[in-house]
């Protein structure tokens, strides 16, 4: 035999010993492959029966919180009008763009915390008498005789030499004749009350009386038809529709 | 020429066996870098699948928003009610 057939032939074989050896190890690793993947699988399905659930339940829960927003948000836009984007505004930045789209309105949104000191504008908006309702009526008093201007003072900013410089709290907006959210509008009809100084209802037929900008001057309506003027000698008339209780009052009669 | 065929031969059978020798290490060792992901995979699997067990009480919170709801809304008609219309 030949020297290079020998050496073919040995080189053969180092080729079959080497596909051999290196086939079975990749073939052990295979099966501790399939092994491990026998493991996860179930864990896998369980996994996936888990939370199978969960998107029906949050779907449910996600349709229950918008529900409750919404009815919320008309409640808001009900008693703040248009204020309702900037209230929203003030107390989550950002987010009274977002409540307009979501209402289906468009404007501009004026931040009502920015505008007016903060909290000061709902309490416009509730009224002068809003604080006092807040406690019971047994408790401690709300408006504090000898220290209520120090509450007021906590709602408005501190004039600058006696604001707290680390804080930057911005001074109040100078509002001007006619501010563009001042809770306070005149009217363009004159009011009408339903009931009288003594509870009783008011007739609708009654014409409320002209404001001269006196009281004293306010009669019934029915006198009004009459030919002369009412006069102060004339008794008061317990008519409806009268805008003042001046006269009827019993230590007047 | 057959000495000259022979010895060609075993060249190319030395290359081969060089070349051979670089694919079934290689792909021994990207066999053998697997098992240990997969046992890592199945440990976190069975992680997940214990964190899994709380999603059990998005049930509760689920009966939980529905009351909350329901109050929220009786609050509001009566915050409704009770304040003037804008």
């Amino acid at each position: 035999m030949e020297i290079q057939v020998f050496i073919i032939i040995v080189l053969t074989a180092i080729i079959i010993a080497e596909l051999a050896g290196y086939l079975i190890l990749t073939i052990v690793q295979l099966f501790k492959i399939n092994a491990g993947l026998s493991v996860v699988l179930p864990l896998v399905g369980q996994i996936v029966a888990k939370t199978n659930p969960v998107n029906p339940v949050v779907d449910d829960i996600n349709a229950q919180l918008v529900v409750t927003r919404d009815a919320l948000e008309n409640l808001m836009l009900k008693k703040a009008g248009p204020d309702s984007a900037g209230l929203v505004e003030s107390l989550f930045p950002g987010e009274g763009a977002k409540f307009l789209r979501r209402v289906g309105r468009s404007g501009k949104v004026v931040n009502v915390g920015t505008v007016y000191t903060r909290g000061v504008g709902i309490l416009a908006g509730l009224g002068r008498g809003a604080p006092i309702g807040v406690a019971h009526a047994k408790g401690a008093a709300v408006r504090d005789a000898q220290y209520s201007t120090t509450e007021v003072a906590k709602l408005y900013p501190a004039p600058p030499d006696r604001r707290d410089p680390t804080q930057n709290i911005p001074k109040a907006p100078v509002i001007g004749k006619d501010p563009v959210h001042s809770p306070y509008e005149p009217t363009s009809t004159p009011g009408t009350r339903t009931r009288d100084a003594q509870g009783r209802k008011v007739e609708e037929s009654a014409p409320p009386p002209a404001p001269t900008g006196s009281t004293e001057s306010s009669s019934a309506p029915a006198a009004e038809e009459k030919p002369a003027a009412p006069t102060q000698s004339e008794p008061p008339s317990a008519a409806p529709a009268r805008m003042s209780a001046k006269g009827s009052r019993p230590w007047e009669r | 020429m057959a000495d000259a065929a022979l010895w060609i031969m075993v060249v190319v059978l030395l290359v081969v066996i060089v070349l051979l020798m670089q694919l079934l290490k290689r792909i021994l060792v990207a066999a053998t870098s697997i098992p240990p992901k997969i046992d890592a995979i199945a440990g976190v699997a069975a992680a997940a699948s214990k964190d899994l067990d709380a999603v059990a009480v998005l049930l509760t919170t689920q009966g939980y928003i529905k009351s909350i709801r329901a109050s929220v809304l009786d609050y509001g008609g009566s915050l409704d009610a009770a304040l003037p219309d804008y």
